[in-house]
């Protein structure tokens, strides 16, 4: 099984092979190792390689992994599809994601409106902190999923727009 | 006594609040807004009145919402906690207007402390040091006097505190924009575009005084707490005794506090803070007329219970302890854990904290605002829970801290737990070399590159085999408290390609 991880601003690609009888053979970014993986009682992974056993214990969270090892954390976010790995979505077209989770304070454009760049388009207020959201380009609004009072969570698409033509 | 009382806040310091409400057998009445039904303080009190929506303005900072909630409930009197409305004399007035019991100072001092300019001059008048500084509505005197005192100065709000409404201004070209850009945002923030000028202290640290006054002009001292570990103006991790501090100079600090608050006819439980300068001056900053967020490391080596004093001054027992009965033993520490992620910039995180987990056992003490299950909402304030330890010595409470947040986990929101970890174990915490600037002078950097560096390879092979084996899917959001701000937490981890991450 091959997944893909953002790791901060890493995107790292984990490879296991079951070897049978609980061994896996475990490639990251073509670094490969072996391992044996069991499951306690308690829901953790016991994963022993040659430098020894480690407990992982694993809570998902959407795409998001937090991941115990020992004991230090991680958060790893799974990546889904081709699409993802290389920025903006379909040709001309950029999904505009909120920086945090939040409550839409403002909305200051809407569909069909012409845009330069660094406009701000939406703000959005969390713990105290505005963020304005802008153009990151001239073009033309396609689409505002976003409403005042609206709560978002961080990462997720709020406008959508065109980029200039030439 | 009362019998009743309504804690006029959320999260840890309402559980807090109605622990010692509880030891003391009167009953406790939680509000909360409609994100937080169901949340920890509504669980942690006898009863609970849902006051408004989310928004603070319409729920924890609406006075006549809560004032029908306490006379609907019966109690008697009314707790602020910190932040929300604690230090708004409007509030005071109005609690005691409806003919019941602020527990905190009388409305008189709450507004004279609010206002820092009073406050100086009330602190001058007391005896105390205060930082050279100017106050003034013409640009041209304040220029003048910006002179006399020294640059850097620091243009402050006179209704500001706490690092709100403050800036550095490093040079006489810049006073004159620095002053009107500060006096426009303290008309916004703060409805009053008054500002004041102090000189700008290098590399000073932050140590403050708890007192407790009964009102009528006795007032003791609860020794002092050392709060240099800031970012941005919000502390981090608190401590006492102070590594700075020794008995001469805590006689000199507490002898100060207990003058001002005596002065004062002070009523309850409030803090003084200083700035102490590295040639050892020392010098008033403000006072706090509140319960302090990091007051529990005062409990850990006092033995005294700080809202169980707030309580008795304010159903008029006077102060239950004298000072000749006020000892210290031993060193505390507190990490405050915020639901922020340090990797990025400290950004404000929210979510269903789908597994919480805190450390226990001997000298460690955690005051925590959630539990497995709770959803963080962006609403509010980040803090999420203090993990306090103590310990005979200095070195041996700060290993406990180190140890008791390896010892804490939560997953489902991102907290600044490696921070903290780093933090407790950084040599110049290790030294008390500290000031109020220090973690962004030289520790951000440091910690940047421990968090920018790549996952180990196990932790890794760690998410990949969980999928494949089905670990860690099994965490659920506390019934009843899944929204739309959690959505895609609660999905699982089988996602359609493409959504939502």
């Amino acid at each position: 099984m091959k997944s893909v991880w953002r790791d901060g601003d890493r995107s790292r690609t984990v490879e296991v092979v079951s070897l049978g009888s609980g061994r896996y053979r475990v490639t990251v970014d073509d670094a490969p190792f072996e391992l044996s993986a069991a499951v306690g009682p308690d829901g953790r992974l016991s994963l022993t390689t040659e430098q020894g056993v480690t407990s992982a214990e694993l809570t998902a969270a959407g795409a998001r992994r937090f991941v115990r090892l020992g004991a230090l954390d991680f958060v790893l976010e799974r990546e889904m599809g081709a699409r993802r790995a290389g920025g903006p979505r379909g040709g001309h077209q950029v999904g505009l994601e909120s920086p945090m989770p939040g409550v839409v304070t403002r909305v200051m454009v809407a569909a069909g409106d012409v845009v330069t760049k660094g406009q701000p388009l939406v703000a959005l207020e969390a713990m105290k902190m505005e963020h304005l959201i802008r153009a990151p380009h001239d073009g033309r609004i396609r689409s505002i999923a976003a409403s005042v009072g609206e709560m978002v969570n961080g990462g997720v698409p709020l406008v959508e727009m065109d980029e200039a033509a030439g | 006594m009362f019998s009743k009382v309504l804690i006029a806040n959320r999260g840890e310091i309402a559980c807090r609040i109605a622990r010692t409400l509880k030891a003391m057998g009167i009953r406790s009445v939680a509000v909360c807004s409609e994100a937080d039904r169901g949340g920890m303080h509504t669980r942690a009190a006898d009863e609970v009145r849902v006051i408004g929506p989310a928004e603070p303005r319409a729920s924890y900072l609406n006075i006549e919402a809560l004032l029908a909630a306490a006379k609907a409930s019966g109690a008697q009197a009314i707790h602020p906690g910190y932040g929300f409305l604690a230090e708004n004399a409007a509030f005071a007035e109005a609690v005691e207007r409806a003919g019941l019991t602020f527990i905190g100072p009388t409305p008189e001092q709450v507004r004279s402390m609010g206002d820092k300019r009073a406050a100086r001059a009330l602190a001058i008048e007391a005896g105390l040091p205060v930082v050279p500084g100017a106050e003034g509505s013409d640009p041209k005197t304040l220029a003048r006097e910006a002179q006399r005192i020294g640059f850097p100065v620091m243009v402050k709000a006179a209704l500001g505190g706490g690092g709100k409404g403050m800036r550095v201004v490093d040079t006489p070209a810049a006073l004159e924009e620095a002053l009107a850009s500060a006096a426009r945002l303290a008309q916004s923030a703060f409805g009053d575009g008054a500002v004041y000028l102090e000189r700008r202290l290098e590399r000073a640290r932050h140590i403050e005084v708890q007192v407790a006054g009964d009102g009528k002009g006795e007032a003791i001292h609860l020794f002092e707490r050392e709060c240099s570990l800031q970012r941005r103006h919000q502390k981090v991790i608190e401590e006492t005794p102070s590594p700075a501090v020794d008995d001469a100079l805590r006689a000199r600090m507490t002898g100060a506090a207990v003058a001002l608050a005596r002065a004062i006819r002070y009523r309850g439980l409030g803090t003084i803070e200083f700035l102490l300068a590295p040639d050892g001056a020392f010098y008033f900053l403000e006072m706090n007329t509140r319960l302090q967020v990091e007051h529990p490391v005062t409990e850990c080596i006092t033995g005294l219970d700080l809202v169980r004093i707030q309580l008795e001054v304010a159903a008029g027992e006077g102060l239950t302890v004298r000072q000749s009965d006020v000892a210290a033993t031993g060193h505390a520490i507190e990490a405050r854990v915020y639901a922020e992620d340090p990797a990025r910039n400290f950004l404000p995180q929210a979510g269903t904290a789908l597994k919480v987990r805190w450390a226990g056992g001997d000298g460690v003490r955690v005051d925590a605002g959630i539990e497995s299950g709770d959803t963080v909402t962006v609403h509010y304030d980040p803090i999420l829970a203090k993990v306090i330890v103590r310990g005979p010595s200095r070195a041996q409470s700060l290993a406990r801290l180190a140890e008791a947040l390896d010892g804490s986990l939560v997953h489902g929101v991102i907290t600044n737990l490696p921070f903290l970890r780093a933090l407790a174990r950084a040599r110049e915490v290790a030294r008390g070399s500290i000031d109020t600037e220090w973690i962004e002078r030289e520790f951000l950097a440091c910690f940047a590159a421990l968090a920018e560096a790549p996952a180990p390879e196990l932790a890794l092979a760690a998410a990949a085999l969980g999928e494949l084996l089905g670990v860690g899917a099994t965490a659920r959001p506390r019934a009843g408290a899944a929204r739309r701000s959690n959505v895609f937490a609660s999905l699982g981890p089988w996602r359609i390609p493409g959504l939502g991450t």
